[in-house]
């Protein structure tokens, strides 16, 4: 059944496995960039509109984060569920985007002491999250999209609270739609 | 020329390094996912993998999935030891 095997061929077979198992591991996972990044971004423009419209309780927009977050914690059970192998990579971003959360978590716990300048702070967590994993995955346009969440925050700082609303919203388009629609169409999802 | 040392005769073998260098690649992985990658029996494959828990190298989870049985493998320290000696000799030989 088995028969000997040459120097080379030993050493192909290790090249041929690890790239199988390279290939295996790039699975889906734009579905995480574009919810998150259609939704807040959708609480921001909703929030500044209703704001400038004079609406009493313009907050209520962000209603909405709470059906994502089901439909994230689905979609992160569903993956998991169905991938036959978790790679090193897995684990690296699930740790990185878990630590995001719970810094985002805090930061909106605490909006009142914050002066609710809560936006900036999210955009530069967002930053580091979209940043590592586009250094992680090696895609630039993700890359890219991260940093542009850090100029973003920036931008913002600078801004009264309801215009921080506004930067925020354009921010998410550029930080996690595009790179999200870039990861869908080139197969290389991940995150 | 007293440098070249026998290959680990566990790892000299076709199906077994290619087992053991799909689990490196990754931090688990499933049975179906070794048999498809390595394109073999599921006969051969356990016997394979057995030997290769009986040396160390790895080790087998067997749990369920809902109700069908699910075997998972992952590589232990020495697996990971082991292979690096491998391929350290297999570069000797290449030369």
């Amino acid at each position: 059944m088995e028969k000997e095997l040459s120097s080379k061929e030993s050493l192909a077979i290790i090249t041929q496995m690890i790239s199988k198992a390279k290939k295996e591991a790039a699975g889906d996972g734009s579905f995480q960039l574009l919810l998150w990044g259609w939704v807040v971004a959708i609480c921001n423009f909703g929030h500044y509109t209703l704001e400038k419209m004079g609406y009493e309780m313009p907050y209520i927009v962000w209603l909405l984060i709470i059906p994502a977050v089901g439909l994230s914690i689905w979609d992160n059970i569903r993956k998991r569920k169905r991938a036959r192998v978790k790679t090193h990579l897995d684990e690296m971003l699930a740790g990185i985007w878990i630590s995001v959360f719970v810094g985002m978590l805090i930061t909106l716990s605490f909006m009142p002491t914050l002066s609710f300048q809560q936006n900036p702070i999210i955009l530069i967590l967002a930053g580091i999250g979209v940043i590592s994993t586009g250094v992680l995955v090696r895609v630039k346009v993700v890359l890219v999209g991260g940093i542009l969440l850090m100029v973003g925050s920036v931008i913002a700082f600078l801004l009264p609270v309801i215009d921080q609303y506004l930067v925020a919203g354009i921010a998410m388009i550029f930080g996690y739609l595009v790179p999200g629609y870039y990861l869908k169409t080139t197969y290389r999802e991940r995150v | 020329m007293s440098e070249f040392k026998p290959l680990d005769p566990l790892l000299h073998s076709q199906l077994r390094l290619a087992v053991m260098s799909l689990l490196i690649s990754v931090e688990e992985a499933e049975f179906t996912f070794l048999k498809e990658k390595t394109e073999s029996t599921a006969g051969n494959l356990s016997v394979q993998l057995d030997k290769l828990e009986k040396a160390g190298y790895i080790s087998i989870e067997k749990s369920f999935r809902g109700k069908r049985p699910l075997t998972t493998c992952r590589i232990t320290d020495n697996g990971l030891q082991a292979f690096e000696e491998y391929v350290e000799n297999l570069k000797k030989y290449i030369q």
